[in-house]
């Protein structure tokens, strides 16, 4: 009499169902007014050259450098606040709402619903850092070809050696939109990515919006503060409490550190692929590690 | 024969913060509802009936005893492959049409494609809102709300239903329509358990009734059984002369051990007389 049974967990069709579903309630919550908004900033103030305001000595390369620097610290502000407030709306929002009765009443393992709000945030981070990355590549080509031209013409008027000015090309080139500054930006999305899986543990501590978003943003502080934390700790040397409590607090919040390296690639340095897959790396193992433990408490949850 | 609900010594106990002793909420309930019955359970508000129905769907856990639905324990997750539920005062969510949210629900249960889509315009007819269907459910009344809900629970054609408070707060008309849908589901088979303070609802759907109070069960049996008084008979006649009636007594009174205890005209029934008046009504 009873069914073939077809419900285990880690069903990747219906956590895709979850993940899309999830996307659409966060784009039809207007979420994304808040990227016409950063399309809108980086259009006019590149229109009325607004990164040279009150700089008058800003020249060249330096431009570049500070539309890198202001595109990049956009999406990292973006990208964490979404990564914290959609993630510490959706889950609370379901209780309350009690719309999570009638998903749960349905062949719904709670792993696979936790996986698929989780991957809704993610492919929200991702599509619109996509697009706030085309439109910052699309602008910083466009002024590197003009920077280039002024200075090609400039040293060309000084009488340079062809190959002076190639390396004075080369040169500038690099604040230009380089492969760096894509793993920049995909160093932007990870970071993003464990601030909401961080998120997620917490609203399913917590269920409240309010505490989820406070600790959330307070755990990327912290996240950011480990390295130096650590070494102020190794340097003072401390008790036996002491290191047990900050080795702990290192284990469960995620440091941020290995992340920052977006401002190297700001300055215009290169970004090796072994750091990128180090934090891609890092990330998978945070990512696993929270859904994991919020779903040994959501497991058990009552509602 | 398999029974669709088994509940036995359901015990469950909610621990308030601030308070020493547990709450007692459901106290070793058992209930056994066969398949294809509409089953009802009554009782005060906070008696322990929506905390019944969750134990049953696994979104509580029992302090002690077991719940199965069709012999799969309700802890795991495949038991609710037989199961829609219609919550206490439900909520979807707003950003979706009431065609989507059945869409979204029906994936949840692993359709797709041309089944899918033939099972959303069939429930959507089923509960009246085809003409709805593309509005968003943040915009529905209190009666919608509940269709889709019961729509919902339908998608993936369970063969039991369970519905908590189905017709609260929604008017004698709406409440109407959902009973109709109840004896619909009944006709075909499908099993029902719901709970109720209306009880002249559960009363007409109700093939057996459950009384549940502090989360004690304090009554339980077929609706007949406990509603018939033994020593009672009941005549009642359409366009009797008074003469009639008179001889009637007569006989009656001559027969010995007999009581005549009321003669008079029945009373129809205020929801009765709402609806004719209301949409039964041929010229508004
Ligand atoms: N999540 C909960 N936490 C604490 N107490 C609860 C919870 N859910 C229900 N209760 C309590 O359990 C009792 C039974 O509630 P419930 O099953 O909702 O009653 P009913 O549906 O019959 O009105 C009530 O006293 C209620 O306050
Ligand atoms: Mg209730």
């Amino acid at each position: 009499m009873s069914r073939v049974t077809r419900n285990r967990p880690l069903n990747p069709r219906r956590i895709g169902v979850i993940t899309l579903h999830t996307f659409t309630q966060l784009v039809r919550m207007k979420v994304f007014y808040f990227l016409g908004f950063f399309a809108l900033i980086v259009m006019v103030s590149n229109l009325l050259k607004i990164q040279d305001l009150g700089r008058p000595d800003l020249s060249g390369a330096e431009v570049l450098r500070s539309i890198r620097s202001w595109s990049l610290g956009t999406m990292t502000l973006f990208s964490v606040v979404l990564g914290v407030v959609a993630t510490a709306l959706l889950l609370p929002k379901d209780i309350e709402d009690r719309t999570l009765y009638t998903v749960l009443a349905k062949p719904v393992p709670r792993i696979d619903y936790l996986i698929g709000k989780l991957g809704g945030v993610l492919m929200l981070l991702f599509v619109s850092l996509l697009v706030m990355d085309l439109l910052m590549s699309g602008v910083l080509a466009l002024r590197t070809h003009f920077v280039v031209a002024e200075q090609v013409a400039g040293l060309q008027a000084r009488g340079w050696a062809a190959d002076q000015i190639e390396a004075v090309r080369l040169e500038t080139a690099k604040q230009g939109p380089t492969w760096s500054l894509q793993g920049a930006v995909l160093l932007v999305f990870l970071r993003a990515a464990v601030v909401a899986s961080s998120a997620l543990l917490l609203s399913v501590l917590s269920t409240s919006t309010l505490f989820t978003t406070i600790t959330g943003v307070l755990v990327y502080f912290i996240g950011n503060f480990q390295g130096v934390a650590r070494k102020i700790m190794s340097e003072e040397g401390m008790g036996f409490a002491e290191r047990g409590a900050a080795l702990a607090i290192s284990t469960i919040f995620p440091d941020f550190g290995i992340y920052n390296m977006v401002d190297m690639v700001i300055q215009g340095e290169a970004l090796a692929a072994v750091v990128v897959g180090k934090a891609i790396g890092l990330t998978c193992f945070y990512l696993l590690l929270h859904v994991f433990v919020s779903w040994l408490v959501f497991a058990k949850k009552e509602f | 024969m398999e029974k669709a609900v088994e509940i036995q010594d359901l015990v469950k106990d909610f621990r308030t913060p601030g308070r020493k002793l547990p709450l007692r909420a459901v106290d070793r309930v058992s209930l056994t509802i066969a398949p294809g019955e509409v089953y009802g359970l009554i009782g005060p508000n906070g008696s322990g009936k929506s905390t019944t129905m969750k134990a049953l769907l696994g979104l509580v856990q029992p302090d002690a005893g077991t719940c199965k639905i069709f012999g799969n324990d309700s802890m795991q997750v495949d038991s609710r492959q037989d199961v829609g539920f219609l919550p206490e005062n439900p909520y979807f969510y707003k950003h979706l049409t009431g065609a989507e949210t059945l869409r979204y629900y029906g994936k949840l249960c692993g359709l797709r494609g041309k089944a899918l889509e033939g099972k959303v315009k069939e429930l959507l007819e089923l509960v009246d809102l085809g003409g709805a269907s593309d509005r968003r459910v943040g915009g529905y009344s209190k009666g919608m709300l509940q269709r889709i809900g019961l729509a919902q629970a339908l998608v993936q054609e369970p063969r039991l239903v369970i519905l908590d408070e189905p017709t609260a707060g929604v008017d004698p008309v709406g409440s109407r329509e959902i009973r109709d849908l109840i004896f619909d589901l009944k006709e075909r088979g499908i099993t029902v358990f719901l709970c109720s303070h209306l009880l002249e609802q559960v009363q007409e759907v109700c093939d057996r009734v459950g009384i549940i109070y502090r989360g004690k069960m304090v009554k339980e049996g077929p609706l007949d059984d406990l509603l018939s008084i033994g020593d009672q008979t009941e005549l009642i006649l359409r366009d009797a002369s008074p003469e009639l009636l008179e001889k009637l007594e007569a006989m009656i009174r001559s027969e010995a051990g007999t009581e005549l205890l009321r003669c008079g005209r029945p009373k129809t029934t205020l929801e009765k007389l709402f609806l004719q008046e209301t949409v039964g009504r041929k010229h508004p």
